[in-house]
């Protein structure tokens, strides 16, 4: 019976499609501030985040779940995990922010995904 | 067929303050309902409901603003509504609050439902009158909103039937 019922499990399979699935989406940035100056840390640099979101979607867009999941303050490139359905409107508010403190500032991102584990590899920077 | 759709959202403005009839203008109300906009939703979400955005009708009587803005973007509008906390005119702020009563397709749907929240609004302070005097003017004013060709209005009387 072992045999034989291993068998018919294995016939009969099922497969399942699910789109946007994910809760989350991480993304992978670069805060570049070409004229120098004073490093912002961590808390800063959430502070940063928040602002831009304010600034571009009101306090709707401010209240919006973000989280800094690692920085780094030496290369000032951050890991950030935000709900799914506020992707379009972090990256907007990131591009489109210009000043940090009175300096000039720039958000690159460098990868994006819905799932962490895909930030550890980037394929750009292969080395062949 | 693509035309620009809009929505028009019909409002009350509800004060305390007597005084706060006075100083509705469309101007105003236009400026601090922006204003609330730029505060909940941030420049992009002033630049989509600016798109086609104007205060339609006035009626500092009763209190009651027709606003239009764009289909797409009449849910920013309204969710910015309840944070509209004050009308400001000449270094005057009264507090108010605008109560959204209707959202419709066109001005016609707008008006039809305002008739009949009107008549009903009648009724019920008709029921609410406290002295005789006030019974009497009700009932009167009542009595005299017809579809005339002549316009009897009852100028003394606050609520505007919206009748024309």
């Amino acid at each position: 019976r072992g045999p034989a019922g291993r068998e018919m499990a294995a016939a009969a399979f099922e497969r399942c499609v699910l789109r946007r699935a994910a809760e989350h989406h991480y993304l992978r940035v670069r805060l570049e501030l070409p004229d120098g100056g004073a490093r912002p840390n961590a808390a800063q640099f959430k502070q940063l985040v928040v602002t831009a979101l304010r600034e571009l979607h009101g306090e709707v867009g401010a209240a919006l779940p973000v989280d800094v999941l690692t920085y780094e303050e030496k290369t000032l490139s951050a890991i950030l995990r935000v709900i799914s359905s506020g992707l379009v409107k972090l990256w907007s508010a990131l591009t489109l922010l210009g000043f940090y403190q009175n300096r000039r500032c720039a958000f690159r991102v460098l990868q994006t995904s819905p799932f962490l584990l895909a930030l550890s590899g980037n394929s750009r920077e292969l080395v062949l | 067929m693509v035309r620009f759709k809009n929505r028009y959202v019909l409002c009350e403005v509800v004060s305390e303050d007597p005084r706060c009839r006075q100083c509705i203008e469309d101007r105003t109300l236009g400026l601090a309902v922006r204003d609330a906009i730029a505060r909940v939703h941030g420049d992009y979400g002033l630049a989509c409901c600016s798109i086609s955005f104007t205060v339609k009708y006035l009626n500092a009587y009763t209190g009651t603003v027709l606003l239009r803005c764009r289909k797409d973007s009449y849910r920013l509008l309204c969710s910015a509504l309840p944070f509209v906390r004050s009308l400001e005119t000449r270094a005057q702020r009264y507090p108010c609050f605008l109560n959204t009563l209707h959202v419709g397709g066109t001005i016609r749907t707008c008006q039809k439902f305002l008739i009949q929240y009107n008549r009903t609004q009648l009724l019920r302070l008709l029921q609410n009158c406290t002295n005789e005097e006030e019974r009497q003017c009700v009932q009167k004013s009542l009595l005299n909103c017809s579809l005339t060709e002549e316009q009897s209005q009852s100028g003394d009387e606050e609520e505007d039937d919206g009748t024309e």
